[in-house]
């Protein structure tokens, strides 16, 4: 895990990657192999050059593997030496641990590659210098996101179940998925919603259940980014900042304590203050201000009467 | 760069090929690109000997005798070079690739894709039929995540400005022992070595860079210890009683221990942990959710109603 390598060493690094990757996929382009190594065809061309020169000492015919890659397509024998690909480092351990806590928690409880999942995570611990275990856990499906991402390269609709947080409601709707986008730490659908007859953004982790259906839908309309009215909002923080802040994704004050926002939606902006237990107050707008002022008015009545 | 790549692949061949040590004068002797005069043939081993230590590939240093006054010897053990995960299946190969492909554009991305490149280099056939069809995700980046990971592994201790409840950032010292990643956010969890207690912390409220500090081995990580496991646990969960509207809160009823009917009105029992975050969740809903037990919870959803209304009256 050398972040920056200084070129020599990122190139000796790929040449011993090279040699067991081309044994195993003999006759692979040299197109393919730049692609998989994530560098120029010139450069995979320059790294076989090297390679072609290198071998147990002596150096003759007899020693240096035996490369091809004048066709266009490599072959390589005579590399047992090298064929092995390499001990995993501590940043391919990781990833490879954590992707498949991951994976565990997508299979159902009775399936049998779990097993799988158990000795190959054991296996990959035991050889890493991490003691602890390194977990990954996601609130998304992956079956689901499967799904999807099939949808949408056989431009296939969905009927979504979805839960709407700031209307505290579950609908269903036929939607034509378009493309998934990740923003802010959030995974987003961006879709066609037949129900609405406009684009939609679903947050994928409030989808609760979704089947493909099997037509191809018609192209839709191209997608506009629709502007939606933003409203912009003042708020002040009394405690608790540092939830506060996140909460309300205000990074700049504009003044001593107050923050200035916008927001999309003012039942999440009403819902988040009622949610902040009097951490937060809101400022501006002034209609809005009176609306949280009576609605906590009506719930704390209804408290006192019971 | 070409000739320096050359000579470091064939002193790897050289020296994984040997059954023996290698002497020095023999490897410069015969590996190709040891050229000048003895100093500088010297130096231009030693630094190549770093340099594929930095790559991770050990070299053993051996083969003295006390006999004889012996130049030492290397070589690379094949055992210690080359990946061995045992007995394995294209299913299980199926897996890993799909672990791997979860990392796509986020955090540990290169690891993840030298890792496929090896995978794919075992010769073994992916067996995706044998596994259902999954995607599985990962979308976090975090640029702090390297440091904390070596410091694991090195147990070396880290230290970094965390912002506290309060947002004042405080300068904290920790033993780190394991990092997850759970519902978009990084965590990890350490010895904290002023309160001498364990401490999980959010990445995204670290205020500072991340350092180590001191030497490596100061400390021993528990073996198997489970970050989230311990981050639950720190909050005992107690039962309330809620009454919520017909057909709202959905998220509250996906974890109700029990749900009854009253009509207009369900009534719900649930489990909670931090109290200040259960109040915010039972306001979130605004008059659609009642508490009524446990009777200090009720209280206190009573009194920030006052405050909410004091305060935008």
């Amino acid at each position: 895990m050398v972040k920056n390598k200084p070129t020599a060493l990122a190139e000796t690094e790929r040449l011993l990657a090279l040699v067991p990757f081309i044994t195993a996929n003999q006759g692979i382009s040299v197109k393919e192999l730049a692609a998989a190594f994530d560098v120029s065809p010139k450069q995979m061309v320059s790294d076989l050059t090297t390679l072609w020169m290198c071998g147990l000492p002596g150096y003759t015919a007899l020693e240096l593997m035996d490369l091809s890659f004048e066709s266009g397509f490599v072959t390589i024998q005579n590399a047992e030496t090298l064929q092995s690909p390499r001990t995993l480092n501590l940043e391919e351990q990781v990833a490879l641990i954590m992707g498949l806590d991951l994976l565990s928690q997508s299979l159902p409880t009775d399936s049998a590659l779990k097993q799988n999942i158990e000795i190959l995570g054991q296996r990959l611990s035991k050889s890493s210098r991490i003691t602890s275990k390194l977990r990954a856990i996601s609130n998304i499906p992956a079956s689901m996101r499967a799904e999807i991402e099939t949808a949408i390269v056989r431009k296939h609709a969905l009927d979504i179940s979805y839960y709407s947080i700031y209307r505290d409601e579950i609908s269903q709707r036929l939607v034509r998925p378009l493309e998934l986008r990740v923003d802010e730490n959030a995974e987003y659908l961006y879709a066609f919603c037949e129900t609405a007859q406009d684009f939609r953004v679903f947050r994928l982790d409030r989808i609760q259940s979704c089947t493909s259906i099997n037509k191809v839908s018609d192209e839709p309309p191209a997608m506009t980014d629709s502007a939606a009215a933003k409203q912009s909002f003042t708020v002040r923080f009394n405690s608790r900042l540092r939830l506060m802040r996140e909460r309300f994704d205000a990074e700049e004050k504009s003044s001593n304590s107050d923050y200035s926002q916008d927001s999309f939606s003012s039942q999440w902006l009403i819902r988040s203050i009622l949610a902040s237990s009097g951490s937060a107050e809101l400022v501006t707008p002034l209609d809005l201000r009176e609306e949280i002022c009576e609605k906590s008015q009506l719930m704390l009545d209804r408290y006192q009467s019971q | 760069m070409s000739r320096k790549s050359e000579r470091l692949v064939n002193l790897t061949i050289a020296l994984l090929a040997t059954k023996r040590y290698l002497t020095k004068s023999e490897i410069f002797r015969s590996i190709e690109g040891y050229e000048g005069n003895e100093e500088s043939k010297e130096r231009m081993f030693e630094r190549d000997k770093d340099d594929l230590r930095t790559l991770g590939i050990e070299i053993e240093v051996g083969g003295l005798d006390p006999l004889f006054n012996d130049e030492a010897g290397y070589r690379i053990k094949p055992e210690n070079y080359a990946l061995d995960l045992g007995e394995i299946s294209g299913t299980d190969i199926a897996l890993l690739s799909l672990a791997a492909q979860a990392w796509n554009g986020a955090a540990l991305d290169s690891g993840a894709h030298t890792a496929l490149l090896k995978l794919k280099s075992m010769g073994i056939e992916s067996d995706l039929a044998a596994i259902p069809t999954l995607a599985p995700r990962i979308t976090l980046m975090n640029e702090e995540l390297e440091t904390v990971l070596q410091a694991i592994a090195n147990q070396t201790h880290v230290v970094f400005e965390y912002f506290s409840v309060d947002l004042i950032a405080k300068r904290r010292e920790i033993a780190p022992y394991a990092v997850g990643v759970r519902n978009g956010h990084w965590y990890f969890t350490g010895l904290d070595q002023e309160k001498k207690e364990l401490r999980t912390f959010r990445m995204d409220r670290v205020a500072s860079q991340i350092e180590t500090a001191g030497k490596p081995n100061r400390f021993a990580v528990p073996d198997g210890f489970d970050l989230f496991e311990n981050m639950d646990s720190e909050e005992p969960e107690k039962l309330a009683v809620l009454d919520i509207r017909k057909g709202k809160a959905a998220t509250l009823r996906k974890v109700a221990h029990s749900i009854k009917d009253l009509g207009e009105w369900d009534r719900i029992e649930i489990a909670y942990g931090d109290t200040e975050t259960f109040i915010d969740t039972v306001l979130w809903h605004l008059d659609d959710v009642v508490v009524k037990e446990p009777a200090d919870i009720r209280g206190k959803v009573i009194d920030n109603l006052k405050e909410l209304v004091r305060i935008h009256g």
